[in-house]
């Protein structure tokens, strides 16, 4: 569980280019959950991400994961890391071995596991994400796009973490990399019941993962709850810039048209067993 | 960290200072270090003191920020005084064993401080009142004439002036690969020196590689835009000297004549 109280992160503080980019944050998260994180560009989410991996130290207030507080004294912040995975925006720039077996053991390797251990989990990885072995002997350099993406994500994943943080893990990918991509996360998720934050821009893919939704807006939340209890509220999102997903949008309109769909339909597959159900009975009439 | 260091950073205003010419500010640093080296009194360091003290004023930039860039240099600075403290030959003040302090080597030690911290005050006065693109017009122009005799004045402004685009984004790249391994558990602080170069592996054969892939994308971009050197080339703003340009140049010379004659009377 990761729980932040009042917590403030300040870049650059008393120079001239001072920025407060997250204010007074008060968010818990449980274990297993699947947390979607969105807000339009510089809104604060991947600073607010940082922090709860420990990468930034906060101003004031005070971040927990399972009762362990980030950068208290009794903490060894080194050995925490190691439980929390944390993939950046563009992770492919971490890569730098020779093969990518090696950089995918890169993580284990510096948590000090057994050959035999590390040798699993790399190849536990790279199936988790799609890799396949032959690739694991090649440069990481000679790799395309997605599958630089795909071996990035698999290093982290190989430290087997309890916490999986991503910052916009399908940024700059084809739409074919991008499902794959997520279809893997919600796999993990799955699979491994690890507790899943996932920053991303498409409502989509947030309406179709995420059990919880934190709304981020100039550095405050500004909403926070199950997608049910976000997408309700489709004016507010549009005054912060940000829509519902087309699926809720389409659904909307047609129940102003006098169709008899429900509300808190926004997922493609929830709205097309609605219809079905329309159809259906329009032709036993 | 890498964020704190203000030496070369450029802090955006409107003051008098900021709309000086470049030129006449490159000059004018040029004659105020030369004094900084030729004051040998105590009264020369006073009115150094007070001239630069107006210049951090009228340019509008709280004190403290100005201060700030002399801390990178800080451990210099301290080894200098001590060597000059304890290895000058002279009238002896205090000894203990081999240590001795002569009253020439508080003299030159105190005299070493000064010049590098005014060295550096002044310095930083420049680059946190001209942007990078200024500065290097500046040095451009000033470069100019030297064209005849086969100084590639242009080539050298433009290679600066990239390099100088190109910092901060190294930076913050850095800081980026930085936290990337961090989360690996990377770890930077434990182990000899060995093992410490051995640990900035990871950090800096990403950052080459994507130093390499944008200097490419950046070759590439200019010469889609046709970009051909120097020749016949115009600007949309050419620098201008103004009156407040020939206020600097008295106010510099002034100091000049005030350190001078100091040396000679005092
Ligand atoms: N390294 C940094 N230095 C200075 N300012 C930053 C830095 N990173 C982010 N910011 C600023 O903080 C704010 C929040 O940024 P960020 O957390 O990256 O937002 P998001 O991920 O939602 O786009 C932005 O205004 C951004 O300009
Ligand atoms: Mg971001």
């Amino acid at each position: 569980m990761i729980k932040l109280s009042d917590v403030n992160y300040t870049y650059m503080s008393g120079g001239p280019f001072e920025k407060a980019a997250v204010k007074d944050i008060n968010l818990e998260l449980k274990t297993g959950q699947f947390v979607g994180i969105i807000g339009h560009t510089g809104s604060g989410k991947s600073t607010l991400i940082q922090l709860m991996a420990g990468l930034l130290k906060p101003d004031s207030g005070k971040i927990s994961i399972d009762g362990q507080t980030l950068y208290g004294k009794a903490t060894n912040m080194r050995k925490l890391r190691f439980q929390i995975g944390f993939v950046m925006q563009y992770p492919e720039y971490q890569l730098f071995e020779e093969t990518v077996f090696q950089d995918i053991a890169f993580g284990p390797k510096n948590m000090g596991l057994s050959e035999e251990e590390i040798k699993r989990r790399v190849h536990f990885a790279a199936k988790l994400v799609g890799l396949d072995d032959e690739i694991l002997g090649k440069s990481p350099f000679e790799l395309s796009g997605g599958q630089k993406r795909r071996a990035a994500i698999a290093g982290v994943v190989a430290m087997e973490p309890k916490l999986l943080i991503l910052d916009e893990p399908t940024a700059g990918l084809d739409p074919g990399g991008r499902d794959e991509i997520l279809c893997k996360i919600r796999d993990m998720h799955r699979r491994l019941g690890i507790t899943v934050v996932l920053v991303s821009h498409s409502m989509e893919d947030i309406a179709s993962l995420a059990d919880k939704i934190v709304v981020m807006n100039h550095g405050e939340i500004a909403m926070k709850g199950t997608p049910d209890e976000i997408f309700k509220n489709a004016a507010r999102l549009k005054e912060m810039g940000l829509a519902v997903p087309q699926i809720a949008e389409v659904c909307m309109k047609l129940r102003e048209a006098g169709l008899p769909i429900p509300e808190g339909i926004y997922t493609v597959s929830a709205a097309k067993a609605e219809l079905e159900k329309i159809l259906k009975a329009k032709e036993k009439r | 960290m890498l964020k704190d260091i203000t030496l070369g950073q450029y802090f955006p205003g409107n003051s008098l200072i900021h709309r000086l010419d470049p030129r006449t500010k490159i000059l004018c640093i040029i004659l105020y270090i030369t004094v900084i080296f030729c004051v040998k009194n105590f009264w020369g360091y006073g009115v150094l003191a007070a001239f630069t003290a107006i210049c951090i004023i009228s340019s509008k930039i709280p004190f403290g920020y100005v201060i700030k860039g002399v801390k990178p240099i800080l451990i210099f600075v301290i080894f200098t005084a001590l060597f000059n403290l304890f290895l000058t030959n002279g009238r002896v003040l205090w000894s203990w064993g081999f240590l001795k302090i002569t009253y020439e080597g508080v003299r030159l030690a105190a005299f070493m401080v000064l010049r590098l911290f005014f060295l550096v005050l002044g310095t930083s006065l420049l680059t946190l009142t001209t942007s990078p693109i200024a500065l290097t017009d500046g040095i451009e122009k000033l470069l100019s004439p030297f064209k005849k005799i086969g100084v590639p004045a242009h080539e050298l402004a433009m290679m600066m002036t990239i390099a100088l685009r190109f910092v901060p984004t190294l930076l913050e790249e850095t800081e980026k690969i930085i936290k990337a391994q961090t989360a690996r558990g990377a770890d930077f602080e434990s182990g000899n020196i060995i093992n410490r170069a051995k640990a900035m592996i990871p950090i800096l054969i990403p950052l080459f590689v994507s130093a390499f892939r944008r200097a490419d994308d950046l070759a590439v971009a200019m010469e889609c835009r046709c970009y051909r050197g120097g020749e016949n080339r115009t600007r949309l703003k050419e620098l201008k000297m103004t009156t407040a340009d020939i206020w600097g140049w008295l106010f510099v010379t002034v100091l000049a004549v005030l350190v001078f004659t100091s040396n000679i009377l005092l």
